[in-house]
């Protein structure tokens, strides 16, 4: 069995079948994993230098070039790279007093953050599966984004002591601006709470277990911290949503879970959907005592340190963007910059970041033609079985590039 | 000369939310620069009864305008997208149309385009033109 890199639920019961060299059917993967696997040979990254095919030695030396002679370079991407990778990434930047980052600054970073530095209480989706009973998916849609994460780790699965189906044994609690797919889930056994301020539900959580009527969804809160209680080990999914919504004040969100604890076990797990992106996170941790916008130069994390705003500062000379099209996924107005610096990305797909490096240095798609191990989003360890093994992948990319450093 | 009803239609603001959607995640594995990707990505997804109430039909040409950013998509209804707002896939359209500060939430006008669908190299084009 094979592990897909699609999201961070790495799901590890991935079959597949081989047909003239390729993968010709898959098993068990959602739409997006399936997809993946059976999409390896369109659109890959070939080598490039200023836009035009080249060889790939000739890409390689170009890379280096641009990375040995810049005076202040940052790392970014690399969620959807294996751990080793990641390692060789942090290595690379740390000799080059680098500035290194990925998408959690803007993603659910702060989340994980949150977790590593024991600030809130998490548990793996194996817990979950077993235990969980009230299941809130709390600004973020994993229908969409994380979709095999309610059939095979939450809401629908028996386990453990949930033994009884879901529309019995689990209390489904989806919280969003809109009436997501996951929303329309909310049906028996189940809450919807249509958000317009996530402090404002937070308070009204705070209020009613306090003794206070909450001052919003004055039924449905109570009932849902009475389930609570009759379940005893209950966890919040939080997304992007919850992140912007609460826009960088966590105090909030750590005083509801705070006080629900008080009553009965409840755990927070980030919905991100990047693969590795907790990998990068601890990391990054356990070497720096921060999740992400390193200086290696300052020694420190700083909101400065974030790569759109060393675009926007016109602070580096050079990235190099691993596993990442920051012109797909920023706002343009910072990544567009790349265009102006001397850009190295390395994918194995084509993107639109691309378009404007310097270098491309095409590499392999992680659990599929490469090893190695990722960590999920509530922190497990996972080792990627690939169905080819390519010769050049990140690791290898990485290893050239610190050659001449 | 048949009318066009388009014409007559006014600008609605609306709000956008921006979020994951697995037709258009899928679409983008397949390659950014395929057809594919324009088709699941340049959509506008409207509730049907606001859609309508202000004049749209599935499959309309509208201009997206937030701030001085402007791109063209095509309406689809959906009942995922907000009561009195509208929905967009994450990419390249809402990146050049949102900051920081309106990552997941923007305010926007539409208003009916006889243009066509904006090209993802269009808005590379635009953005790299700017000052
Ligand atoms: S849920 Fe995520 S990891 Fe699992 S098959 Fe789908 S894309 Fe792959």
């Amino acid at each position: 069995m094979h592990v897909c890199a699609g999201c961070s639920c790495l799901c590890d019961d991935i079959e597949v079948e081989i047909r003239d060299g390729s993968v010709s059917k898959v098993y068990n993967a959602c739409r997006r994993g399936a997809g993946i696997f059976l999409n390896t040979g369109s659109s890959r990254a070939e080598p490039k230098i200023d836009g035009d095919n080249a060889d790939f030695e000739k890409a390689v030396k170009g890379a280096q070039e641009i990375i040995q002679s810049s005076d202040s370079l940052v790392i970014y991407g690399l969620d959807t790279v294996t751990l080793e990778a990641q390692e060789l990434a942090i290595k690379l930047a740390e000799k080059k007093e680098a500035y290194i980052d990925d998408n959690s600054t803007f993603c659910l970073g702060d989340f994980v953050e949150m977790i590593l530095r024991k600030d809130i209480p998490s548990t793996t989706l194996e817990e979950v599966k077993n235990n969980a009973y009230v299941i809130f998916y709390w600004g973020t849609d994993p229908y969409h984004s994380l979709s095999r994460h309610l059939s095979r780790y939450t809401y629908y699965p028996r386990g453990g002591k949930r033994q009884r189906g879901y529309e019995e044994d689990r209390f489904l609690v989806v919280l969003d601006v809109r009436k997501t797919h996951t929303a329309k889930l909310a049906k028996k056994n189940a809450r919807f709470l249509k958000v317009d301020s996530d402090e404002e539900v937070m308070r009204g959580f705070i209020d009613a277990l306090e003794g206070r009527s909450p001052k919003v969804f004055q039924k449905d809160i109570p009932r849902i911290l009475k389930e609570m209680e009759k379940g005893g080990f209950n966890v919040i999914f939080g997304g992007l949503g919850l992140k912007y919504g609460l826009k960088g004040d966590y105090s909030i969100l750590k005083e509801m879970i705070r006080k629900m604890n008080e009553r009965s076990e409840v755990y927070f797990i980030p919905a991100g959907c990047h693969p590795n992106m907790r990998g990068f996170n601890e990391l990054l941790f356990e070497k720096t005592g921060y999740v992400n916008k390193y200086s290696f130069k300052d020694q420190t994390s700083s909101d400065e340190f974030a790569f759109h705003r060393l675009l926007e500062d016109g602070k580096v000379d050079a990235a190099l963007i691993i596993g990442s099209d920051p012109l797909n996924s920023l706002p343009l107005q910072y990544a567009r910059k790349l265009a102006d610096i001397n850009t190295v990305v390395v994918d194995p797909r084509e993107t639109f970041t691309g378009k404007i490096a310097k270098v491309v240095l095409p590499s392999s798609i992680a659990g599929i033609e490469g090893g190695g191990t990722m960590i999920g989003a509530d922190g497990t360890r996972i080792r990627l079985k690939p169905v080819f093994e390519r010769e050049i992948n990140d690791e290898y990319v990485l290893k050239r590039l610190l050659e001449v450093i | 000369m048949p009318l066009e009803f388009s014409r007559f239609l006014k600008k609605v603001s609306v709000e956008v939310v921006v979020g994951r959607w697995s037709f258009q995640v899928e679409a983008m594995d397949r390659g950014k620069f395929s057809d594919e990707f324009t088709e699941k990505s340049a959509v506008l997804y409207l509730n049907e009864e606001f859609g309508k109430s202000n004049g749209f039909r599935e499959g309309d040409i509208v201009r997206l305008t937030s701030g001085n950013k402007s791109v063209n998509l095509k309406v689809l209804f959906s009942d995922i997208a907000p009561e009195n707002g509208a929905f967009m896939p994450n990419s390249i359209y809402t990146s050049y149309l949102t900051d920081f500060s309106s990552f997941k939430r923007f305010r926007a006008t539409i208003e009916p385009s006889n243009d066509r669908i904006t090209k993802p190299e269009e808005i590379m084009q635009k953005v790299l033109s700017m000052d």
